[in-house]
């Protein structure tokens, strides 16, 4: 029999010095269905994790590339699909910077109209999921039932409840419905007096509080450094709007503030997308007192914009015109450009180059919440396993617009 | 060399050059419908108006016009330069023109587009032009505005026969006269004229006779727009699906240079147009050339067969050198074939002469038709030089026959279907063993002991030397149809199962070798892409 080795004590007995590895997503209600995040857990603390994206990556911008210039307006849809026309107005308005055309008023503070409530659909959407996943259900319930009066108006406007592909090129494709304002102006009521609701079910809610205050801190350098833009950056306290620092589409006519928070936290982040809620009804309502009942929504310029339908089938002037631009694209003249506008979840670039003929050269996007969600890994490192859930939710990642 | 200013460009220029032939030259295109630069100079169109700067201190020439005052409401009376048809006017040192520069050239521009469109038809959807119609391009380039005239068009005849080839639509012509200064310049027939004047004016046939001469198919691809219509490609196909191959005409020895058009979706070749080469053929082709490319989809062997019975191209492939390897090399004939390009006849060559040594060597092809003295050549094979040079010991088809009755050749490889005579078929299906690589359902074909589908040149690559000794490639459109390979494909698998050692498994290796064995000339591109390129512009 062995002796016992009597010096060594009990205590400095190691135990196995493994770590635990958690695997989250892509099949994970939390992780949006899209991401997954392999964590290096030591007890409940995240020591290392890493962010991996792609699993919805469809090759958009290589079909756009074979397409017309038009044809790819369906593409951008399915980018961020919670608010496909700020998507459109961005990828129009880079066509437009190519071509050097500048699109009538009338459709400036269309497009406006449209696009705000784009974006507070976006932000209805983010803010009530991220509720929702703390285990509120009913702000959740709430603020989708909001969504959908703003996607009535759309349906009303442009047919399609979801993927619009109502931005054209030189304009839009079809001017306001006769009884738009009217609409949304009952509309942006009813949207605001939701979210007052859902903030007095929330903000007096100790649980919900105390998982997203000091939750998910990032500092404003650090979030600058990552690329960070949109609701997410401004929740740091950087005042970074395109609508503001880079007008694009008449938005410097425009009174309404920038929303920043103070400590750049989960709770900061849903506090920003709250307030530009009420900044974006804002913006609609001046929007609507600006849009003319009458006049063209369509730049006058028979190269881009097509004709009328009796003018295709009567005169050969418009049939030509018409075949022109079906048959072979409408012509952007070589050359390359860097568009970029506010969308929901901050600056949404179009890298754009063309070779002279009817089809793109190359489409590049720049899309936000990429950027954004390359700093999960940041935000997390350090946090609780529970506190993925409302950081990744704050961030609103969107997988068709991340992976593309 | 001379030169002139172009938009304040200077342009070099050669001794006789009409501006629009130097411009072009230069890369700059002036446009124009009625200008061709295989034909005279008409200067009827009035679309390719430049203007003419005076030389130093001297006037401008001026024309009074009255223009109209929107804000005043009046006409105001005023002057404006005299322009000049670029295709007419003969370029001088120094000279300075303004065309895209110049604000009444464009005004010139927009305005004759207008006048053309006055009584066009609303047709593009129904017509074979539409994508690559001039008045459809120059309408987006130099008019786009609608139409202002309110009255009801004129009416013109429309699908008028002008023979067995040509349909014409007179309320699509712009009367540009391309077609009657091709027939009577070119073509030598001057079957077609212009009646009338204005816009009631169209093309017309001759009393009596028919557009029945041997290049009628080229007024249809001189026509800048739609209104004359190739019976062969009418509704078949929409010019914007069809992608184009550069290929070498396989009507004759004049090897013309070419694009083939077909339709990559389905695999279907729809037509055969010219590819400018000044050393060849310069802008034309023959109908016969044209229409050459139905050989393509019609009559084909498509599947291999043994002794008449349909069979799979493997084991086809096992009986034929089944056959092969019995037969001692003495008493086995090789038969080249003028119809294929010179990889084909390369790859027969190498496996029957290098590695079977096979002396009797023999070469076959369709038999000579009509030549005349623009285009046509009476040899009708696209190789025959080329076979030539590849062995020159080849004797012609037909001296097979006596060896065959002698009994001193019981077997025989040959390459293409096509025979002289009918006893030579009769004669060559008693063979103990004839082994035929085919495109076409030819004579040989049915009586062949093994046949093997070959495929057409449409389908592969090729080089092809004309009657000049011009060595030229022509490309492969589509892919190889029904069980069909490349003939030389179909020689290498052959060799294989004859237990011979193949080096040559890909296409630039067997070209690699054939250049070492006949030098540069009989695997190498000349001359057929001098110009080629511009051919689309210069329509």
């Amino acid at each position: 029999m062995e002796p016992l080795d009597l010096e060594h004590q009990e205590s400095e007995i190691e135990l196995a010095g493994e770590p635990m590895l958690l695997n989250v997503g892509p099949a994970h209600p939390a992780m949006h269905g899209t991401v997954r995040c392999v964590m290096e857990l030591s007890g409940e603390t995240i020591e290392r994790v890493d962010v991996q994206v792609g699993y919805l990556h469809r090759g958009f911008e290589k079909m756009c590339e074979r397409g017309t210039w038009t044809q790819v307006f369906p593409y951008v849809d399915r980018c961020n699909y919670i608010s496909p026309m700020l998507n459109n107005v961005g990828f129009a308005l880079a066509c437009e910077k190519m071509l050097g055309i500048e699109v009538p008023a009338r459709c400036a503070y269309y497009r406006i109209a449209l696009g705000e409530l784009a974006r507070i659909s976006d932000h209805l959407t983010c803010d009530g999921a991220m509720a929702m996943e703390l285990g509120a259900f009913t702000p959740f319930l709430w603020m989708i039932k909001a969504r959908e009066m703003i996607w009535d108006v759309m349906e009303e406007e442009t047919g399609a409840r979801l993927t619009h592909s109502f931005g054209r090129i030189g304009g839009m494709a079809k001017p306001p419905t006769a009884g738009f304002k009217e609409t949304v102006r009952a509309t942006v009521d009813q949207v605001l007096s939701v979210v007052d609701e859902v903030e007095q079910l929330l903000l007096g809610n100790r649980i919900f509080l105390d998982r997203l205050q000091n939750i998910g801190i990032i500092s404003a350098e650090d979030a600058i450094s990552l690329g960070w833009t949109g609701p997410c950056l401004r929740a740091c306290g950087v005042p970074y709007d395109v609508r503001k620092s880079h007008p694009y589409g008449r938005y410097d006519e425009f009174d309404f503030e920038v929303p920043v928070g103070t400590t750049g936290d989960c709770f900061d982040r849903f506090m920003v997308r709250i307030a530009e809620i009420r900044q974006s009804a804002s913006i609609i309502r001046q929007a609507l007192e600006k849009l003319s009942d009458s006049g063209s929504v369509n730049v006058d310029d028979p190269r881009v914009v097509l004709p009328e339908k009796n003018e295709v089938y009567t005169t050969i002037e418009g049939t030509i015109r018409h075949f022109k631009i079906v048959m072979e694209g409408l012509k952007i003249p070589a050359g390359e450009v860097y568009s970029y506008t506010e969308g929901g979840n901050g600056e949404l670039g179009f890298y754009l180059v063309s070779d002279g003929s009817g089809t793109p050269y190359r489409v590049r996007i720049r899309p936000p919440c990429f950027l954004v969600t390359a700093g999960l890994g940041k935000i997390i490192t350090g946090a609780m396993m529970s506190d993925v859930v409302p950081c990744f939710g704050s961030l609103n990642m969107i997988g068709g617009e991340c992976d593309r | 060399m001379p030169s002139f200013k172009l938009d304040d460009r200077e342009i070099p220029f050669e001794k006789g050059d009409t501006i629009i032939r130097a411009a072009q030259r230069a890369g700059i295109d002036i446009p124009h419908y009625c200008w061709h630069p295989g034909l005279s100079v008409a200067a009827n169109c009035r679309m390719c108006l430049v203007e003419v700067l005076p030389p130093p201190g001297r006037p401008a020439l001026q024309l009074n016009v009255l223009n109209y005052d929107a804000q005043s409401g009046q006409y105001i009376s005023q002057t404006k330069p005299k322009l000049q048809p670029a295709c007419q006017q003969a370029v001088a040192e120094g000279m300075e023109v303004k065309s895209d520069s110049s604000e009444h050239v464009r005004r010139a521009r927009s305005s004759v587009q207008e006048l053309l469109l006055l009584n066009h038809p609303v047709d593009c959807p129904i017509c074979d032009q539409a994508g690559e119609c001039r008045l459809q391009d120059y309408w987006l380039e130099h008019q786009h505005d609608a139409k202002k005239m309110t009255d009801e068009p004129v009416h013109k005849p429309k699908a008028v026969v002008f023979g067995p080839t040509i349909v014409y639509d007179a309320e699509r012509c712009i009367v540009c006269t391309r077609c009657v200064r091709f027939c009577e310049e070119v073509a030598k027939d001057p079957v077609l004229s212009v009646r009338e004047r204005g816009n009631l004016n169209e093309i017309v046939l001759a009393p009596g006779r028919q557009l029945d001469h041997g290049y009628t198919l080229m007024t249809e691809y001189v026509c800048p727009v739609g209104a004359l219509t190739a019976v062969d490609f009418r509704f078949k196909a929409r010019v914007w699906f069809l992608r184009s191959a550069r290929t070498v005409c396989q009507g004759c020895a004049t090897g013309c240079n070419a694009y083939l058009d077909y339709d990559p979706r389905v695999d279907r070749v729809h037509r055969h147009r010219p590819r400018e080469n000044a050393q060849v053929n310069g802008y034309w082709m023959c109908d016969e050339g044209m229409l050459d490319y139905q050989r393509v989809h019609a009559n084909r062997v498509l599947t291999a067969s043994v002794g008449g019975q349909a069979s799979v191209l493997t084991s086809a492939l096992d009986s034929a050198a089944l056959l092969l390897k019995d037969c001692p090399p003495q008493k086995l004939a090789i038969v080249l074939s003028a119809q294929h390009s010179n990889e084909d006849n390369f790859a027969l060559l190498k496996l029957g002469r290098d590695d079977l040594k096979v002396s009797q060597l023999f070469f076959g092809g369709k038999a000579p038709g009509t030549a005349d003295d623009v285009l046509r050549n009476a040899d009708k094979n696209p190789n025959t030089a080329g076979v030539k040079k590849l062995a020159p010991t080849a004797r012609p088809l037909a001296e097979l026959k006596t060896l065959v009755e002698t009994g001193a050749i019981t077997h025989a490889l040959v390459l293409g279907a096509d025979a002289p005579t009918p006893d030579l078929v009769q004669m060559l299906g008693k063979l103990k063993g004839l082994v035929v690589l085919a495109v076409e359902k030819g004579p040989l074909a049915s009586v062949a002991s093994v046949l093997l589908p070959a495929s057409s040149w449409a389908e592969s690559e090729g080089t092809f030397v004309n009657a000049r000794g011009l060595s030229q490639q022509s490309d492969s459109a589509i892919k190889p149809q029904g069980d069909s390979r490349p003939a030389w494909k179909l020689i290498a698998a052959l060799a294989v199962r004859m237990g011979l050692a193949v080096d040559w498994r890909k296409l630039d290796q067997l070209e690699q070798s054939m250049r070492k064995a006949v030098g540069a000339g009989a695997g190498q591109t000349t001359g057929a892409s001098a110009g080629g390129a511009s051919a689309g512009g210069a329509q």
